[in-house]
């Protein structure tokens, strides 16, 4: 996590700037003992040689600074390739490298429908184990899938909520969490041991009625329920993740979870800013007050999931202790200066297909373009 | 004094002291940039919850934040010149402040979108690269920063028109010609009326704020983003856009008055623009003051 580096008030960096065409550039520190004579030190220390065209210098004290640690976070390239100019034009290099899909429906379904190339959820081995699903608890990988359809439906929120305008630094802050939630949501899917067609057949090709979204994310329209729905959902991941960590240690799935759980931990501290903030402010702590606990009542179902049959993939087998996960989640989303969390005592099931017509609307217009094209053709 | 001197430019930071046209004029185009981009992201805003394929809808909430982001950079250049920006919202919905003729349109079909982008970004990123040869460094370096990210956005457009163009069906990629017909004279009116008896006349020209003329950045547009479209497959119709033999393009010419009607808030979306923003601001209002902590 950032940090200030220092608390000593008589260390300053010092930033150079030698041309116009080049900016600022840190060059070192130095100590002052009164603030006046800092700048005049800087000139003598750092700029001896060159016409510098600026110089500033600031106290370390007011810097906040990444740690090592941090520097995951920081990898915005290797994290969000998707953000690239070269991605559009590598994904259609792999492309035109492939089999040709053609305009003739028949023709793209064959190929959609090849188990070797393009596993779907819905296939053979997967329905016999659905027969069993339902008489057992839900494992791990059922909890994943059905946070999966949450990160889904809550990231798409917060990516129309980019233009609310609350303000813009915020409005940027909301559309990273929005994408790494989406990210996460295909990553999910992926460790299951979904392709990226069998990902977007799961999020694009199922009616609404086949989802399972936790009810905490219902009604969430306006900016409060968002910061009450995006801190639990935040929660729910942090908790499972730690969970799924925990169990085998060396395993190939940690990675891509270690960097969900970094990344849902920021969103969660994100969201905590924002609720206290909320509920500090006289104008907004009724209004935040009524919404969390509508929210939190309803976030009763996060580790409820309905087994759906789907193989666990590359994820831990073995029966999910889901009261366990649900007193952590009640654990995780009291904080102080927000009022008492209303989580039911125990877990709640997830309703299959249920969710409010705002979101079965969402859902459908996200099929809309598809509907009108050839299976394979949108990737 | 200037920051730095080139070419019979002064070059100016925040701090130095520099001609009222300067900083009045740095001021003026921040804020109208920073409008439009607030703005003009609505267009796509309303296609995101359509776009058809994962990773397609993580490049446009991506290109979304992006023009946000921009919208950012270039309000604090205005900002630290002087104009708030909860001021730039405000000034538009009151009519001070008018978006460009392009986002008082919606894109009416997926087809659409991918042509009426690329054209789009391509004349952005021209007239950016110009703009950011001005003598206002704090804005150049914005301009820079956005032409980085619009470089992704342009080969996103690149990349969901090639998508329609080589999988669609006939109708789909016939859909795609007419958004390009259907755009290319919105962008060409959007580069601005011709210049070349007013340039030297106009004071920005003068200060070194606009470098360029309108007809410069068009011409040099043309030339980059017709070839693309012809390799995509795109039919460019003679009557449309044409090259002389000097290398010069030519085109039928705007409607400027019914430009200027689109700009004055008479375009098939531009209620619903203004609408928009009228309810997020009034919606948000407390929240806005929840965030930054005063009333």
């Amino acid at each position: 996590m950032p940090k200030v580096p220092t608390d000593d008030p008589n260390i300053y960096e010092v930033f150079a700037q030698s041309g116009q065409s080049t900016g600022l550039n840190h060059v070192g520190s130095l100590v002052s003992p009164r603030p006046e004579f800092a700048w005049h030190l800087a000139k003598e220390t750092y700029g001896r040689r060159d016409d510098l065209v600026n110089l500033w210098v600031t106290r370390r004290a007011d810097l906040i600074v990444s740690e090592p640690a941090d520097r995951g976070l920081l990898a915005a390239k290797t994290r969000m390739p998707h953000r690239q100019p070269g991605f559009p034009t590598a994904r259609r290099r792999d492309r035109s490298s492939a089999p040709v899909a053609s305009a003739d429906p028949q023709a793209d379904r064959a190929v959609a429908d090849d188990p070797a190339g393009h596993r779907r959820p819905d296939d053979e081995a997967t329905t016999a184990r659905r027969d069993l699903g339902a008489a057992r608890g839900p494992e791990l990988s059922d909890l994943w899938l059905a946070l999966a359809d949450d990160l889904f439906v809550l990231g798409n929120r917060l990516g129309a909520h980019i233009t609310d305008y609350i303000d813009l630094e915020e409005a940027l802050a909301v559309g990273s969490i929005g994408q790494e939630a989406v990210a996460h949501a295909g990553t999910i899917l992926l460790l299951c041991g979904f392709d990226q067609a069998a990902v977007d057949a799961w999020f694009f090709d199922r009616r609404h009625e086949q989802w399972q979204v936790s009810r905490a994310l219902e009604r969430v329209l306006d900016w409060p329920s968002l910061v009450a729905g995006g801190l639990l959902i935040a929660a729910a991941v942090t908790v499972l993740a730690d969970e799924t960590l925990g169990l085998e240690p060396g395993a190939a799935h940690l990675p891509p979870i270690a960097a969900i759980r970094q990344e849902q931990q920021v969103h969660l501290e994100h969201w905590r800013r924002l609720a206290q903030a909320l509920t500090t402010w006289p104008e907004t702590a009724a209004e935040f007050g009524l919404v969390h606990a509508r929210v939190t009542e309803y976030g009763g179902d996060l580790f409820g999931a309905v087994p759906q049959g789907i193989a666990s993939g590359a994820l831990p087998t073995g029966p999910a202790p889901v009261a366990q996960l649900h007193e952590r989640l009640a654990a995780l989303i009291e904080q102080d200066g927000v009022p008492t969390s209303r989580l039911p005592a125990s877990p709640q099931q997830r309703a299959v297909g249920r969710g409010g017509s705002a979101l079965a609307e969402s859902l459908n217009r996200g099929r809309s373009v598809r509907d009108g094209y050839a299976a394979g053709v949108f990737r | 004094m200037p920051t730095a001197t080139t070419a019979g430019h002064r070059y100016y930071e925040l701090w130095d002291p520099m001609p009222d046209d300067v900083r009045e004029g740095a001021r003026r185009f921040a804020t109208v940039q920073a409008l439009n981009e607030l703005v003009g992201v609505l267009q796509y805003v309303e296609w995101l919850d359509r776009a058809p394929s994962h990773t397609r809808r993580q490049m446009l909430m991506a290109k979304i934040q992006d023009e946000v982001g921009h919208g950012h950079v270039v309000a604090r250049v205005a900002e630290d010149l002087g104009m708030p920006r909860e001021q730039i919202l405000v000034d538009y919905l009151e009519g001070r402040l008018k978006i460009h003729n392009i986002f008082h349109y919606s894109f009416q079909t997926w087809e659409e979108l991918g042509p009426g982008l690329l054209l789009t970004n391509s004349a952005a990123i021209q007239q950016f690269q110009s703009l950011a040869k001005g003598v206002y460094l704090p804005y150049s370096r914005a301009l820079r920063k956005v032409e980085r990210e619009e470089s992704f956005h342009y080969q996103h457009a690149l990349d969901l028109t090639h998508e329609i163009l080589t999988h669609g069906d006939a109708t789909q990629r016939r859909r795609v010609q007419q958004g390009f017909e259907l755009w290319l004279p919105r962008i060409l009116a959007y580069l601005g009326p011709p210049d070349t008896d007013t340039l030297h006349g106009n004071r920005m020209w003068q200060v070194g704020m606009k470098p360029d003329g309108n007809d410069a950045v068009r011409q040099a547009w043309l030339t980059k983003i017709i070839p693309v479209f012809r390799k995509l497959g795109v039919h460019v119709d003679p009557s449309l856009v044409s090259q002389a033999p000097s290398g010069e393009w030519q085109f039928a010419q705007p409607d400027w008055a019914a430009t200027k009607k689109i700009i004055a808030n008479g375009g098939p979306s531009s209620q619903r623009r203004l609408d928009y923003v009228r309810r997020v601001l009034d919606r948000n209002a407390g929240y806005r003051r929840a965030l930054r902590g005063v009333a």
